[in-house]
């Protein structure tokens, strides 16, 4: 009887431990909070005037202003800061030099004295800056001049033609001004001596190195070797970007009177089931920070340094000064940055548009690549699709209700035993065959690769790496370091080393990748690195890396260099012919140039939904253009509004993709009824047919750096209602999508900015901006506007996936603005190749103006018929064009003549959108039938 | 109108010819992708020159039928093109079943029809396949209604069986009925006589005593007393042996259950006490201590119910990882450990898994279930089969019951007759208002009482069991009948499913089984078979699973599958399902196969 009992109750506890798991979400004890993290304790606890640093010794040198940074010598000969070990008097000075780019960037780099020998060289991460940008975008600068103040005096260089960056020697200050007038300043750097540097050393007598959290030890072998320092943006109503977080678009203050919270920090860390409203850092981390305000306008701050950093938006009277009273009554935002290592590697851009700051940022770090057009369409994934049969049922289903997709996805169960490159050959005995079957409709496959590689000597990849020493090593330097992931015991490739990075993308070549055809593609999961007995779930920071690097000091760029890698493979694979999809889950400064991204594990709650808003437009003006977020949440089970919801604002986000833990029930379209399939449906169509505004979108973000997706303040920087909005957003400059993230929803509100009529696209109906619209919702879709002034090209056919919509012809959407025009793009290539970088592709604008629109050539290479150009055409021809805002006037046209063909088509009344059950009757030229790549005229008559 | 009139020009200009031709015939090129049934509505167009999309929503023209334009949304107006999204497309597919496909699939590139017609825009070639196609489908059907044709045939029959079978397991039911209302008779009448001799005993005892008395205090003598001590042992046997059986029955039914079946098991379960006692208790004793190990991994979660915070600090980095990556498995760690590694099957998570899947049944019964539950006796001829793919038997829980209590069965029902005689007998015999009381004749009533109280447990118990079968449904022709008491077994990679159809699907895998589910209902008119709460799933909802019906010669399990998480489906063929209206169904689309015109070659 006792035995029973007690078995009773063994099974009661572990029904109930089981229990604890499931409903227990986000671990936050096993997270170090900035308390626990002793350089980030450390850097908060300081007070503004802390730094005592002079810049003395500056000179021009090799193009750059440069200075030696050093404490003075106290007057009395005592030591009057002794807890602060890094402005000991007999420290060596820190370096600092100022470069000056094209565009308004200047770059500021601060680092220990290589003359002084200090005990190892700290890290400056590498592969990040373009190559381009440091050898033909930089200014020599020839001279400085001085201002003398009072007390210390200016070093000022040129910066652009409106503005010039300042170094103050005594206190220590960088900063950019305007030029002339005012001087008013823009950006800041230690202006409330917050600066702070702890310089390499010797340990000393007794002194304790060791970091300990939870049962982990970190050996730091080197000691403290911290930075951080204060920087203001002058002018700033709000302060953006610093991903990843599930945060609100425009940064809340972290610190000040009134404000308990932990830092922004950017730790790439695979948390499980994270919150909707936390500082707390994902899976990746852009130290890039913009401002935005209605005195300035925008400007931007990027720390180039991959360890793990925390940042503070300080609220208004954190330092209860009134020093800066007398100086600028304008709003200024305040903010500190710390990280555990490196260097002062910072660029400061100076704006003033908003569209400014990001091309300033991505001449720096790169523009995002350009897409595949397969790729903009919707992916389904599922954690897993279990067998081939699985495959193809799913495949069929698509099919079936007449839904397009382009990829299907597999997730780690696919392969054998979680070694990546192979397959459970019990599931999948035929994947060539499946992917060929998939391609035959034009579909794409794309299977996970992780860095974590089994360490199973039977296992051919983890057999090469040991034996070529190719894994990151323990703290020890000499072992592999052995961690723990999905497939048990696993080593992680150190993809910082060239060489290994080489070898790698050769195991993507279709004879080392068994089974995989030109039709698959890539993700990169768990690159943080995830490591589930790791310290917070990732590799030990006193890992040791290939040339002596610490873990700790490029962390945050790990994941980087392994999305990095696995494209070059794919672009290997196929004689660099093809463009890489590859997606990844940790980010880095100059990921866009590599792939995609996603927000990682979502969950299926409405403020999920809400959330991922502001997390893709965040990412989005830090330059990764091409994220999203899984559609209907990763864990749980969407209602089907919700999941309905999440369809209907993602198909308007860059990266569309569905997917699923696999604990949740199957919610592929068609499993929630008629009803429920039809409008899911049809939000997945009405982003195909959007399909050539979003690849022409791609394309301007692939050449400039503005995002596909854009925060409203983006396009309206004048318009303040629109600096703290990140319920809407826009695709573009010419569509504002308003999403839906509340439950049995009839109506939303929603702010049209000023100055612009926005045209409803379901009715056509006219709404002027500069107030809040209250408008009213069914499930069918979410409000959807286009903007006066802009033509839109669409494709309104509907097909299986991208590849058969090739040919299908175009409706432009024009949305006349007060006077009467309108403006647009329309961007045209192979959809997979790199023929477009050699001209090969049709880049026309419209303009419409005076009831005539013209086709104007954008293709410089195309026009000017240079015989090393290739050339791209297309048979397309516009079959529909559909004019907003022109009924208006008092007659409206009833044909319209076709030059050079003389030709004359109809102009009747017609749908906005070919949806049925959608009312709505506006203008349109029917069959105007002129080919979308040549020169032509249409004139209203 | 205006507009309608210039667009009529300026193709007349165009294309004159064309029109003209149209205008005297209807060439199929007109009516591209319309269906035969739909093609009066279309000639409206040659009659009245316009005609109304099928929505009603506006008028269209002659001229913009097929003109690669969509006027209506519904596509009526574009049956031929691509320029509706809802249009549809109707394909000949001469030699072969015609088709409509979505207008979406038209010059997309693919071949869609097997007449290649929606492919006409001439950038893909496709091949005409609809004759090989249509001879396999034909060959296809012609197999499919051979198959019904015996399917039916069979299913007649067990028709006929399954009315038989029920008949008689009614007229079972009602006579056991009636035979256990006798018997319950025939119990009180033994339970009163054997408390009137028990009261008679008692009374004569306190007699004695009072007599004793008496005599003690008459006599004082020392022998007199020794005797009349003897006789209170020899007089308290009775009584003392009556509440050892009392108290066996209440030790194995702690829970106080009035479950007739139950109470069976448990008096039978005493009187094989003394038999089994060794061999039971040392198996069980292993799997507790087993169980107690094999959860020795999970100290760390145990720790976990104090402070989650410490809990996962004190495993070792191995276990840490294990329990970090089951979180987003949805994994015990141990089971983990066991995905993981899949060549190490290790014995210790097999019991653990056992186990903890098994907590659905009442631990405090395991031992009878050991014993006596069918689910025991199905396990063994499980292992015996292992190999097979696809199998099944009976089980039928009625008739090893029935062996078991040793109770001869319905063809020998002398037994029930023997009772009443005998019973009849010690009545007679016994008088319990003699006395004294005729102690080997008490011990006789005693015994019998004991014995028809079993049997009348065992009937108690068969009658439920009955009763329990004939409130299923088996269909509305009982076609269902005969698989009462059968399983379907099907062996897929490493599992094996098991289908007992108006009892439980389980998944087995090595030692451990895991409920999919128990019997619920028929679904979708008799065509699925629903069986719910199954075991829970970690994280997700009660495992389930759906087996479909199909017609078949024989009862096979096929096509197990987890469509999604914890939720089962199968396939059971069954002549069951062989209807024969379907038969006529399948003739005609045969029929219509035959129908289409060989070779047919207009584009």
């Amino acid at each position: 009887m006792k035995l029973k009992l007690k078995l009773k109750l063994i099974v009661v506890l572990l029904f109930s431990i089981s229990h604890l798991i499931s409903v227990s979400s986000w671990k936050k004890e096993e997270f170090r909070s900035c308390n626990e993290t002793p350089f980030c304790k450390r850097a908060r606890s300081r007070t503004p005037h802390h730094s005592n640093l002079i810049a003395s010794d500056v000179t021009i040198r090799d193009g750059d202003l440069t200075a030696k940074l050093i404490t003075p010598t106290p007057i009395d000969g005592n030591h009057n800061s002794s807890s602060n070990s890094s402005s000991d008097s007999s420290s060596p000075p820190l370096i600092l030099s100022l470069s000056v780019y094209q565009g308004g960037i200047l770059r500021m780099k601060i680092d220990e004295d290589p003359s002084h020998n200090p005990p190892k060289k700290r890290f400056q991460v590498p592969d990040v800056i373009l190559p381009d940008f440091e050898i033909s975008k930089k200014i020599w600068l020839q001279r400085y001049s001085t201002d003398a103040g009072s007390g210390s005096s200016s070093f000022v260089v040129y910066l652009s033609d409106g503005y010039e960056a300042v170094v103050s020697n005594d206190p220590f200050e960088v900063f950019v001004r305007e030029r002339g007038g005012g001087g008013r300043r823009v950006l800041s750097f230690n202006s409330h001596g917050l600066f702070d540097f702890e310089k390499l050393r010797k340990k000393e007598e007794g002194e304790e190195w060791e970091e300990r959290f939870r049962s982990h030890t970190d050996s730091r072998p080197f000691g403290p070797q911290s930075i951080s320092f204060d920087v203001s943006f002058h002018g700033a109503d709000f302060v953006y970007g610093i991903p990843e977080h599930a945060t609100s678009l425009a940064l809340k203050p972290t610190k000040g009177p009134g404000i308990e919270s932990e830092p922004y920090r950017l730790f790439n860390l695979d948390v499980f089931e994270y919150l909707a409203e936390s500082p707390f850092g994902l899976y990746g981390s852009i130290p890039f920070m913009l401002s935005h305000g209605s005195a300035h306008g925008t400007s931007g701050f990027f720390w180039l340094n991959a360890a793990e950093m925390q940042i503070d938006v300080l609220g208004s009277g954190w330092d209860d000064a009134g020093e800066d009273a007398n100086q600028e009554k304008r709003k200024r935002i305040d903010t500190v940055w710390m990280s555990e290592a490196g260097i002062v590697d910072a660029f400061f851009f100076i704006g003033p548009e908003p569209k400014d700051v990001v091309k300033q940022y991505a001449s720096v770090t790169g523009t995002s690549a350009m897409p595949q057009l397969f790729a903009t369409g919707y992916h389904q994934c599922r954690w897993n699709y279990r067998d081939e049969e699985d495959v193809k049922n799913v495949d069929a289903k698509f099919d079936q209700h007449d839904i397009p997709y382009d990829v299907l996805w597999l997730d780690i169960e696919h392969t054998d035993g979680k070694r990546y490159f192979t397959w459970d050959r019990a599931l999948f005995p035929n994947p060539e065959e499946m992917q060929k079957d998939l391609a035959s409709r034009g579909r794409r496959m794309v299977t996970i690769v992780d860095p974590h590689i089994k360490r199973d000597d039977k296992y051919h990849i983890h057999k090469e790496a040991s034996e070529n020493g190719y894994y990151v090593k323990d703290a020890s330097g000499d072992k592999d370091y052995d961690g723990w992931c999905w497939p048990g015991s696993s080593s992680y490739i150190d993809m910082v080393n060239p060489e290994i990075r080489s070898w790698w993308a050769d195991k993507f070549a279709y004879t080392e990748y068994v089974g995989s055809t030109p039709s698959l593609y890539i993700w990169n999961d768990m690159n943080e690195p995830s490591v589930f007995n790791g310290p917070e779930v990732t590799m030990p920071r006193d890992a040791i890396h290939y040339g002596n690097i610490e873990h700790r000091e490029l962390h945050n760029a790990y994941g980087y260099y392994f999305h990095m890698a696995t494209s070059e493979g794919l672009l290997k694979r196929e004689g660099g012919k093809d463009r890489p999809f590859v997606l990844s889950r940790a980010i880095f400064p100059g990921t866009q140039r590599y792939g995609t991204v996603w927000t990682g594990d979502n969950t299926a709650e409405w403020e999920q939904l809400r959330v991922s808003v502001p997390m893709i437009l965040t990412l989005g003006i830090t330059g990764i253009t091409f994220s999203g977020a899984d559609v209907g949440g990763f864990f749980g089970n969407p209602d089907t509004e919700l999941l309905v919801r999440w369809y209907q604002v993602a198909a308007y986000l860059p990266f569309f993709r569905g997917h699923a833990h696999h604990d949740t029930k199957r919610r592929e379209p068609w499993l929630f009824g008629e009803h429920n399939t039809e409008l899911m449906r049809d939000a997945i169509r009405v982003r195909y047919t959007f399909l050539p505004y979003f690849y022409t979108l791609f394309r301007e973000a692939n050449v400039t750096g503005v995002p596909v997706a854009r925060p409203l303040w983006m396009e309206f920087p004048h318009d303040e209602a629109t600096f703290n909005n990140d319920e809407a957003f826009m695709v573009g400059n010419g569509l504002l999508v308003q999403g839906v993230y509340t439950q049995h929803a009839k109506e939303v509100t929603v702010c049209l900015p000023r100055d612009h009529t926005w045209y409803d696209l379901k009715t056509g109906t006219a709404y002027k901006g500069g107030r809040a619209q209250k408008m009213e919702v069914t499930d069918a879709d979410i409000p959807v506007f286009q903007r006066s002034g802009t033509i839109i090209p669409r494709k309104d056919r509907f097909r299986r996936s991208t590849v058969q919509m090739e040919n299908d012809p175009y409706t432009l959407v024009i949305a006349v603005d007060s006077s009467g025009g309108a403006e647009g793009e329309v961007y045209i290539d192979d959809g997979k190749s790199y023929e477009f970088q050699k001209g090969g592709y049709i880049h026309r604008r419209f303009i419409f103006s005076d009831g005539k629109l013209i086709s104007v050539n954008l293709n410089v290479a195309s026009s000017s018929s240079s015989s090393q150009g290739t050339s791209f055409y297309s048979d397309c021809t516009i079959e529909r064009i559909i004019l907003l805002g022109y009924s208006s006037s008092s007659k409206p046209p009833k044909s319209a003549r076709i030059e050079p063909t003389n030709r004359v088509a109809d102009i009747e009344l017609g749908p906005l959108q070919i949806r049925s059950g959608v009312r709505s009757a506006v203008l349109t030229i029917r069959k105007p039938n002129v080919r979308v790549s040549d020169d032509w005229t249409i004139k209203l008559l | 109108m205006k507009i309608y009139t210039s667009i009529f020009f300026t193709f007349f200009v165009l294309s004159s010819t064309l029109i003209l031709r149209s205008k005297t015939a209807i060439s199929s090129n007109d009516l591209l992708g319309v269906a035969p049934q739909d093609e009066k509505y279309y000639k409206g167009l040659w009659s009245s020159g316009a005609i109304k999309c099928k929505d009603g929503s506006k008028l269209f023209t002659k001229l913009q039928l097929n003109d690669d334009f969509c006027d209506c949304l519904d596509g009526t107006d574009e049956p031929g093109t691509s320029a509706c999204p809802t249009g549809k497309f109707y394909c000949k597919n001469a030699g072969h079943s015609p088709l409509t496909i979505f207008s979406s699939r038209i010059n997309d590139g693919i071949c869609d029809c097997c007449d290649g017609s929606d492919e006409y825009g001439g950038k893909t070639r496709c091949n005409n396949t609809c004759w090989e196609a249509g001879k396999v489908a034909r060959d296809k059907l012609m197999e499919k209604i051979a198959l019904f044709q015996e399917g039916v045939t069979i299913r007649k029959q067990e028709i006929e069986q399954a009315k038989i079978s029920a008949a008689k397991d009614e007229a079972e039911l009602s006579k056991l009925k009636i035979e256990e209302k006798i018997l319950r008779g025939i119990v009180q009448q033994l339970k009163e006589h054997k408390e009137q001799i028990e009261k008679a005993v008692e009374k004569e005892r306190i007699q004695k005593e009072k007599e004793e008395k008496q005599n003690k205090e008459a006599e004082q003598s020392e022998l007199k007393e020794h005797e009349g001590q003897e006789k209170i042992d020899v007089e308290e046997q009775v009584p003392v042996k009556n509440n050892d059986d009392r108290a066996a029955i209440l030790d194995t039914n702690p829970s106080g259950k009035e479950d007739p079946v139950e109470r069976a098991v448990d008096v039978v379960h005493t009187a094989h006490a003394p038999l089994d006692n060794g061999e039971k208790h040392d198996p069980k004793d292993e799997e507790v201590s087993e169980f107690v190990h094999g959860s020795e991994p999970n100290n760390g979660l145990g720790n976990k119910v104090e402070d989650a915070t410490k809990g996962i600090d004190s495993l070792s980095r191995e276990d840490l990882g294990r329990e970090i990556g089951s979180r987003w498995t949805g994994k015990k760690t141990d089971q983990q450990n066991y995905d993981v590694d899949d060549a190490k099957k290790d014995y210790e998570t097999s019991v653990d898994v056992h186990d903890e899947e098994n907590n659905g049944y009442d631990t405090e019964t395991d031992e009878d279930h050991h014993l006596y539950d069918d689910n025991c006796k199905v396990d063994d001829v499980e292992d015996e089969n292992n190999d097979v793919s696809s199998s099944s038997y009976n089980y039928d829980p009625d008739d090893d019951d029935m062996n078991i209590l040793d109770m001869e069965t319905e063809s020998s029902p002398s037994w029930f007759e023997r009772v009443q005689r005998t019973v009849r007998n010690v009545l007679q015999t016994v008088n319990p208002f003699q006395t004294p009381v005729n102690i080997s004749e008490a011990e006789n009533v005693q015994k019998e009482y004991n014995e028809a109280s079993m049997k009348l447990s065992k009937l108690k118990s068969r009658i439920s069991r009955l009763t329990k079968k004939l409130e299923n449904d088996f269909g509305p022709e009982k076609e269902f009948y005969s698989l009462y008491g059968q399983c379907f077994e099907s062996k897929q990679n490493k599992y094996v499913y098991k289908v007992c159809p108006f009892k439980q699907a389980t998944q087995e895998e090595g030692y451990s089984t895991t409920r999919l589910g128990k019997w619920e209902k028929f679904e979708e008119s008799y065509n699925v078979m629903l069986f719910s709460n199954g075991d829970n799933c970690w994280n997700g909802p009660d495992r389930s699973i759906k087996v479909r019906l199909r017609c078949g010669l024989k009862l096979e399990v096929a096509d197990v599958d987890e469509p999604s998480r914890c939720e089962y489906a199968a396939t059971l063929t069954t002549p069951a399902l062989c209807l024969e209206g379907k038969i006529k169904e399948l003739e005609d689309e045969l029929e219509i196969l035959y129908k289409q015109p060989q070779f047919h070659d207009e584009l």
